[in-house]
């Protein structure tokens, strides 16, 4: 502390010996300083991502297949998205996939860290070590994993619905449309159990442990603490729960494509699926429609950005 | 609260957290394990047999490694998950440390550019990306797909690295300056020693996001030679269908460094993990 002092004291001094223009110069070199220290991020950032945004928007508004010149064409991409009956289910499909993901995935990880909280040291310890585990395990291999267990035939799931007696329970899972996003979505918050629930375990390690004590001596129950303490304590962590399950619900990618690419007949298809077909796939026919593509580029972007306006404000409203 | 926990009421309400907790992990861990103990059965057993094989062979591992050229691959994702890293932490200490310390004109508006776009989703920019790295002349090779993923990531491990450089005291870049250290010099010698727990955090992120990485990977790269693991996974689920020691012996293999990073370095994973979200 003495040590900071001093160096304070002779930093002030010397501050005050050159006073006027040097001290400017020594500000002029901080902002040179400032400026070519952010230059590599920002020219990569201005190549990679500030000019494809507004490249995408552009896009959105022609018609092109990757060859010649693209054909302005107004905001035709968007009236034909919302006479597109895949569309239409896509948009479907990802706010139901983000709804549900939202609420289960901020629901579950919750309870279960208010458990892993009650336990004992050793043992909180080893349940969290165990249950991120799945999170550190990539998209693609969840999903190829997940799709043996799936496999009608010869899956884990389906031979131990047989082997416990529940076999009329079997299903095609993932080539049933009534079933397959339910089974997505299982998968979806296998993955991020761990990670929400550890980011909960650390809110409520934030709390005061004296509205505890406090609660106690005045006989709440456990229901009456969890309700009336540790909820409204976790106000903000669930803000940022909510907007990253909210997020990661609209851009969802990976999963659905490695497990069903989209299908039975576009019963798993999502924004982002979609446009990956219609772009570099063969959803409709052969010819790339980069035009069209760019459209659920730029209305997956509004979403997200929906997303971090929902998050801010829920911030707002747990900080008052 | 002592008197209360003492209880063998209390004791008892443990337990029974405990035995629903222990059910649930094992629930969580179940496919994991499943997944090892597939990759190490004879494939005739696959469809009956009991959960744990009666007889365990290790025959899948080498066929798969030599059937998919595991090596190359396991090879390209070290390369390109190791070059990520190292482009992210230049571009990010540097950035971060410029944003937590240094004063300058539009720090700000410059700063929420940046952070707006952390939530851009990989396939909002998938096509317009294409199109870029195709116009450079970039497609198809590493280069680009590291280029894409440095760009990509770089404004997340800054917005890391600058909440790690805030708690330093800015003392230490002061006295630097009197004793007339230039500013590269105070951040190469004096702040970059000190950031090493905050570098560490965006290692490990970057590294298992990189590795992890199928999006980009499966879109830029066209030749089998230079794809890194992800996209050969996934391509395996069509070939070797029926061959689920094989195929799982390769899920296997693909997982063990990320597997062997988080529980080396678990509690810097934490640390990380309560620096993003309570600054957030």
């Amino acid at each position: 502390m003495t040590a900071l002092r001093v160096v304070r004291a002779r930093f002030a001094r010397r501050e005050r010996r050159r006073a006027g223009s040097s001290l400017w110069r020594l500000h002029r070199s901080e902002s040179i300083a400032g400026y070519t220290f952010l230059l590599p991020t920002v020219v990569f950032f201005a190549l990679f991502v500030g000019w494809p945004i507004l490249f995408a928007i552009g896009l959105s508004f022609t018609s092109w297949s990757g060859f010649g010149a693209a054909t302005f064409t107004g905001s035709a991409n968007y009236t034909r998205m919302f006479n597109d009956p895949v569309a239409q289910r896509a948009f479907v499909v990802t706010i139901l996939f983000a709804v549900a993901t939202t609420v289960l995935g901020t629901v579950i990880p919750l309870v279960v860290a208010v458990l892993v909280n009650f336990v004992w040291k050793g043992l909180s310890v080893v349940v969290r070590t165990i249950l991120f585990i799945p999170a550190v395990v990539s998209f693609v291999v969840s999903g190829v994993l997940w799709n043996l267990i799936y496999d009608p035939n010869i899956g884990t799931l389906n031979r131990t619905l047989k082997a416990i007696g529940l076999g009329h329970f079997a299903q095609q899972w993932l080539s049933n449309p009534t079933t397959v996003l339910p089974s997505i979505i299982v998968v979806a918050l296998w993955g991020a159990l761990g990670l929400n629930m550890l980011i909960f375990f650390a809110g409520i390690q934030g709390i005061d442990p004296t509205y505890y004590e406090a609660a106690q001596i005045d006989g709440a129950s456990g229901m009456q603490q969890f309700f009336y303490i540790t909820i409204p304590g976790l106000r903000i962590v669930t803000a940022i729960v909510v907007a990253l399950n909210l997020m990661n619900g609209f851009k969802v990618f990976d999963i659905i494509y490695v497990m069903t690419g989209g299908g039975p007949s576009h019963a798993s298809d999502v924004f982002g699926t979609y446009l990956y077909g219609l772009a570099f796939g063969s959803t409709s026919g052969s010819i790339p429609q980069l035009g069209y593509a760019s459209a659920f580029s730029v209305v997956v972007m509004m979403l997200c950005g929906l997303a971090v306006f929902f998050q801010i404000g829920l911030a707002r409203r747990a900080n008052r | 609260m002592t008197t209360q926990l003492k209880t063998p009421r209390t004791m008892l309400d443990k337990s029974f957290v405990a035995f629903i907790l222990i059910a649930i992990s094992a629930l969580t861990i179940f496919p994991l394990v499943w997944l090892v103990l597939t990759s190490l059965r004879e494939r005739n057993t696959i469809f009956n047999g009991p959960f744990i094989p009666a007889r365990i062979t290790f025959k899948a591992y080498p066929n798969a490694w030599n059937s998919i050229d595991f090596g190359l691959h396991f090879a390209n994702s070290a390369w390109i998950t190791t070059a990520t890293v190292v482009g992210v932490l230049v571009f990010s200490t540097l950035a971060g440390y410029a944003f937590a310390k240094l004063r300058f004109p539009f720090k700000n508006l410059i700063y929420v550019i940046l952070l707006v776009t952390l939530m851009m989703p990989a396939t909002a920019l998938i096509i317009p990306l294409y199109l870029q790295l195709k116009a450079l002349g970039l497609l198809n090779t590493q280069v680009g797909l590291i280029m894409l993923y440095v760009s990509g990531s770089a404004p997340f491990a800054m917005f890391l690295m600058r909440a790690f450089f805030e708690t330093l005291p800015d003392e230490l870049m002061q006295a630097a300056r009197i004793d007339g250290a230039g500013e590269f010099a105070i951040f190469w010698r004096v702040i970059l020693p000190l950031a090493r727990p905050g570098i560490a955090v965006v290692v490990i992120f970057q590294f298992l996001s990189t590795w992890n990485e199928f999006i980009y990977a499966n879109t830029v790269l066209q030749n089998t030679g230079s794809l890194p693991l992800q996209p050969v996974l996934f391509s395996l689920m069509g070939q070797y269908q029926t061959n689920w020691p094989m195929l799982t012996a390769g899920l296997t293999m693909s997982i063990v460094p990320v597997i062997l990073v988080y529980v080396w370095m678990q509690r810097q994973f934490v640390a990380g993990l309560t620096l993003g979200a309570v600054k957030n």
